[in-house]
């Protein structure tokens, strides 16, 4: 019993580095085929790593020398004095508690709602459940500046204009979470429902002790999406929040940028690099979950 | 799960455990039922409240002229006939289609190609190396890669236009004309989110049994015939996931064209939802936005509905 | 795989180790609920006078000297800066209406040309009564500060602001560029001819790697200053009457009294007036050249850092940009400054700010009592210790304020608005954000083109400033 916990969905979805089968005859033999490949990916690889690799090395040199051409993509001799600049402008520690806390309380309370809901849409029969899910579903379409207005004048009937609160009750509920969450409780075997209320388990014993331990790498995911979306949101905090106070780190940011161009570009990046690490970090230690995790959840 | 405090119990048999339960439940049937609603509960009315309400107030706001300084008065369909008529409003919803059409075929293509590329024979190191760089830009902000990415297109200075001249082509003026703002904008926001869809094809590849390409291979189908016959078939329930998302999320895109280009050269580069938030909080014409939003969320709904219809006809399920 | 004891130990583990941490997460909520539900802002939802400044949180902390300075004459007020960063002065007026919607709008608010009449129209409570009442106190003030800089603050006969700082676009030059191309120190009345040739010879001089005349698309300092030289804009431009209260009780003995108007008004689109196709004409001839760049739409955070770099020969920009220049490695004699290029006049464009009350203000006296001890000459040099920007007051745009950051000719700041009085403010009527985004989605398309691009271009911005101009707000 306990083993299926280590394997969670691994059961029908093979571990991912197998990869896919070779099918030329002899793989030791020099292949023109690898070689192209590989020089695609590679290719591709510095694509997607070279803007970043520029934005580090640029935020490392001082302003005067920031558009140096050719380009040069490594900080040989760093210069921190950019990054000082920023210390010194923005309350960097603050835009980070207030993002950590508001990202943090939004992927606890969306891996928790969308495990209970999720649960419900895929092990619980109940009428109309069909319908509400497709609701569900359906409220992923409608773009957030649709709906921000009524959802602003809302927060300032509940007392809450202009605080963390306004950003992080409104995240919560989760439509893709409760599809992913859905998806992977779908997985498991309903025989482990039916074993359990044969033993008299109750329906919640039934969730706590059986599905949710298991369900636990799809609640990873759906904390580092949470995580991931909401770090890096920029639209309802620049709506919902006034006071700097409340700021997230990307509207710090972008106002880094200086009115009427008396900003520095090496500052300006100084602040995106900064930026980046708390993100970085969690995709480190989240990055294994999240490949195996959502290919389970919607490979089938 | 974390915020219950259940009594302690021997954890190692989940199902064996329940003989051991205290307080054997009388009624399932009656219990289940208000359970499911507790369940249901955080998520149906955070739902309720935060976004159902507000589309409904929204649609009513429609026909509304409000500026919240002073009292709304109704207007009955004027703001929808004005925003019909707007030729701004015009441009981005046609702007927002083409951007989707482009964009959501660059990002689905592209991470299918690398997908399959990353999955076939290579060192282990190699492959963590190529699905860590290819998801790397997933994790940074639209706001933060738009900024950067300003200055590497800039006509003059730019890393991109300094690279194209080494190959002979002259400087670009991509942030400043109305094609080359296009371009860029759709180019940066592939560059950030086809990562996500690679991650989907790369599940769903390793999710097609190993027999089904021995089995191919008997039959003498190799490379890029193999891929056409065997494994795009066998991807499209995980084609239709990643174009869903991808269609929905590029439909709503706001971060990048606000930073980059503010909407310009002329009209350009203005999506439907930037229109939104400029008519709603630079002009306060919150009834007009409110008629705009509801317009684009007719027209989501249309092309999603589209898209399932057509994926029962294409898309093959094991 | 794992033994059964194994997993058994694990699970124990886990479980633990997920009873901490759900503990874990509901302590750190409460523990951090005032900073959740933001009841740890300082003076938030008490009664002492908020003032909304666009900036940083070093922005207000700059400002502490002269809230301390203000505590100890008026112990009775309690005064509480709120920064507000935005992009932009659209963005921050966004942000200032968005607390008015939230039902938390600041007392005073620091608005810009660019908001004026946006605030005068709909929000601002005007300062005429004070004024009136406390003439001996403001007789020194209005003695040091420019009349086009308090007429910009006038509407429709009352006065909205005290001018706090200012800037005009003039034309700043690489020293190390003009030196290269053989050229000296232009002429204070140069022509737009005269330009056009220096920055030909800057591009023979240097081919690649450089830009002879750099701008962005924006408001201030984009394409306005060359309609205003050309003695045009993108609006009619008409004053309203009134104002001589203002006028005759401060200004009698102004040499410019009699341009003195009741405020600006623009009421009518005017991009398809003859000489803004010709201003626009000159500058796409600029870029089809290769002398000027096209310009990039708002933003403009590479600026300082190319032209500290010695890659652009010159740019129109105010006194705000010395103190950056400074803090980019930039000697004093790197850089100069000179008035913006003579065409049918050299009428200069210049952008200022100051506090407005707003009109949902609790205790107006409070708040009129701190703008006129910022308007003083104590409070100024308090808040402005560095050319960040230009003063209002000229007795402060002193030699001391430029010692060792430059431009050598300093002077030419102030001088703009005596020398040309007719120097006017960015066009901002009370719809500016739907004026502003209906000149800039234009500009960029109007010079890069041909000339029928270029027609286009303006009759398609015609038609977009009508609409805007229409619009209620």
């Amino acid at each position: 019993m306990t083993t299926t916990t280590d394997h969670g969905l691994a059961g029908h979805s093979p571990r991912l580095s197998e990869g896919l089968p070779e099918t030329s005859p002899n793989p030791r033999r020099f292949s023109w085929n690898f070689a192209v490949r590989i020089i695609l990916l590679l290719i591709a690889a510095a694509l997607t790593l070279g803007p970043v690799l520029w934005t580090l090395s640029t935020s490392l040199r001082s302003p005067s020398e920031s558009f140096k051409l050719p380009p040069s993509f490594f900080p040989w001799n760093p210069d921190f004095t950019s990054y000082g600049e920023v210390f010194q402008q923005l309350n960097i520690f603050l835009l980070v508690l207030n993002s950590a806390l508001v990202t943090g309380l939004i992927a606890v309370g969306q891996m928790v709602s969308a495990a209970m809901a999720g649960y419900a849409f895929a092990h619980l029969k109940f009428r109309g459940r069909g319908v509400l899910f497709s609701i569900v579903l359906a409220t992923m379409m409608v773009p957030v500046q649709v709906t921000i207005v009524p959802v602003f004048m809302l927060i300032r009937g509940m007392g809450l204009s202009d605080t963390l609160l306004a950003l992080i009750l409104p995240a919560i509920p989760t439509a893709f979470g409760t599809f992913l969450m859905r998806q992977y409780f779908m997985g498991l075997p309903a025989e482990l429902a039916e074993a359990a209320s044969i033993d008299g388990a109750s329906p919640w014993r039934t969730f706590r002790s059986v599905y949710a331990p298991l369900a636990m790498p799809g609640m990873a995911i759906v904390g580092i999406l949470a995580f991931n979306f909401h770090w890096n949101e920029f639209f309802r905090p620049l709506i919902l929040t006034i006071s700097e106070q409340n700021f997230t780190l990307p509207l710090g940011l972008v106002s880094l940028q200086g009115n009427l161009g008396t900003g520095s570009i090496s500052v300006v990046l100084a602040g995106v690099v900064l930026s980046m690490i708390p993100a970085l970090v969690v995709f480190m230690f989240g990055q294994r979950a999240l490949q195996d995790g959502l290919t389970a959840g919607t490979g089938k | 799960m974390s915020t219950t405090t259940p009594p302690r119990e021997r954890p190692r048999q989940a199902a064996g455990s329940a003989t051991h339960a205290k307080a054997p439940v009388p009624n399932a049937r009656h219990s289940q039922r208000w359970l499911t609603w507790i369940f249901l509960a955080p998520t149906i009315l955070g739902m309720g409240l935060f976004t159902l309400i507000p589309i409904v107030a929204s649609v009513v706001l429609a026909f509304f002229r409000w500026d919240i300084i002073s009292a709304p008065t109704f207007v009955g369909f004027d703001n929808f006939s004005e925003v019909v008529q707007d030729p701004t409003v015009r441009v981005s919803f046609l702007n927002t289609i083409l951007f989707v059409v482009v964009a959501v075929a660059l990002q689905l293509g592209l991470a299918l190609a690398l997908a399959i590329m990353v999955q076939e024979k290579m060192p282990a190191w190699l492959r963590v190396f190529f699905r860590s760089a290819f998801f790397f830009p997933l994790i940074l902000s639209a706001a933060s890669v738009s900024i950067f990415m300003r200055y590497l297109f800039n006509e003059q200075f730019g890393v991109v236009n300094w690279f194209l001249s080494l190959v002979g082509i002259p400087a670009v003026p991509w942030l400043t004309t109305p094609g080359g703002s296009a371009a860029v904008v759709i180019l940066v926001y592939v560059w950030q989110n086809f990562g996500f869809s690679f991650l989907l094809f790369i599940g769903g590849l390793a999710s097609i049994p190993v027999e089904t390409y021995e089995a191919a291979s008997i039959d003498g189908a190799t490379g890029w015939r193999k891929h056409l016959h065997v494994t795009l078939p066998l991807l499209s329930p995980t084609t239709l996931v990643a174009s869903v998302m991808a269609i929905i999320s590029a439909l709503q895109v706001f971060d990048q064209p606000y930073v980059l280009t503010r909407g310009g050269p002329g009209d350009s580069t203005r999506t439907a939802v930037m229109v939104i938030f400029e008519s709603a909080f630079q002009r306060l014409e919150f009834g007009q936005a409110s008629a705009i939003g509801v317009l684009l969320t007719l027209i989501i709904m249309a092309i999603t509905a589209a898209q399932f219809r057509l994926s029962k006809r294409f898309v093959f399920y094991q | 795989m794992t033994g059964a004891t194994n997993g058994h130990l694990r699970e124990i583990t886990r479980r633990t180790a997920l009873g901490a941490l759900g503990a874990g997460i509901i302590g750190a909520t409460v523990a951090s609920w005032p900073r959740l539900s933001g009841t740890d802002i300082p003076g938030r939802g008490d009664n002492s006078l908020s003032i909304a400044i666009m900036g940083t949180a070093a922005d207000a902390a700059a400002r502490q000297r002269a809230i301390d300075a203000f505590t100890r004459l008026h112990p009775g007020i309690k005064v509480k800066v709120q920064a507000i960063q935005a992009v932009d002065w659209k963005d921050f007026f966004t942000k200032i209406l968005t607390m008015v919607a939230a039902g938390t709008p600041p007392d005073v608010v620091y608005v810009a040309t660019e908001g004026a009449q946006l605030f005068a129209e709909k929000l601002a409570h005007p300062l005429d009564e004070y004024v009136r009442r406390d003439a001996a106190d403001m007789t020194e003030f209005f003695d040091d500060v420019h009349p086009s800089l308090v007429e910009a603050f006038m509407y429709k006969g009352s006065l909205y602001q005290l001018p706090m700082d200012w800037n005009a676009a003039n034309m700043y030059y690489n020293t190390t560029a003009f030196a290269q191309a053989g050229l000296e120190r232009p002429a204070d009345d140069w022509t737009h001819v005269d330009f056009r040739n220096s920055l030909a010879a800057m591009r023979k001089a240097r081919t690649s790697d450089f830009t002879p005349y750099y701008w962005t698309n924006r408001l201030f300092g984009g394409v306005v200053p060359w309609l205003y030289a050309n003695d045009t804009s993108f609006l009619k431009e008409t004053r309203s009457t009134g104002g001589e209260w203002l006028w005759d009780g401060f200004y009698a003995n102004d040499p410019s009294r009699s341009l003195r108007s009741g405020g600006y008004q623009w009421l009518e689109p005017n991009a398809n007036d003859d000489r803004v196709f010709e201003s626009f004409d000159y500058l796409r001839g600029l870029v089809k050249d290769g002398l000027g760049v096209r310009p990039e739409e708002g933003g403009g955070s590479s600026l300082v850092g190319l032209f500290a770099s010695n890659r652009i020969g010159t740019t129109p920009a105010g006194g705000y940009w010395v103190q950056g220049l400074h803090e980019a490695g930039m000697g004093e004699s790197d850089f100069d400054v000179q008035f913006f290029p003579r065409w049918k006049t050299q009428r200069h464009q210049f952008g200022t700010a100051g506090y407005a009350i707003m009109k949902t203000a609790k205790d107006k006296d409070a708040a009129w009592e701190w703008i006129k001890f910022s308007s003083s000459r104590e409070a100024m040099e308090l808040i402005f210790p560095n050319p960040i920007t230009t003063p209002a007051r000229r007795s402060m745009v002193n030699e001391q304020l430029y010692a060792g950051k430059g431009p050598v000719h300093w002077k030419v700041f102030y001088d703009t608005l005596d020398r040309f009085p007719t120097t006017g403010p960015i066009p901002a009527p009370p719809q500016q954000a739907a004026v502003e985004t209906a000149l800039m989605k234009n500009v960029s398309l109007a010079v890069s083109g041909d000339e029928r691009q270029l027609k286009q271009a303006l009759a398609s911005m015609q038609r977009d400033l009508e609409l805007a101009l229409r619009r209620q707000s």
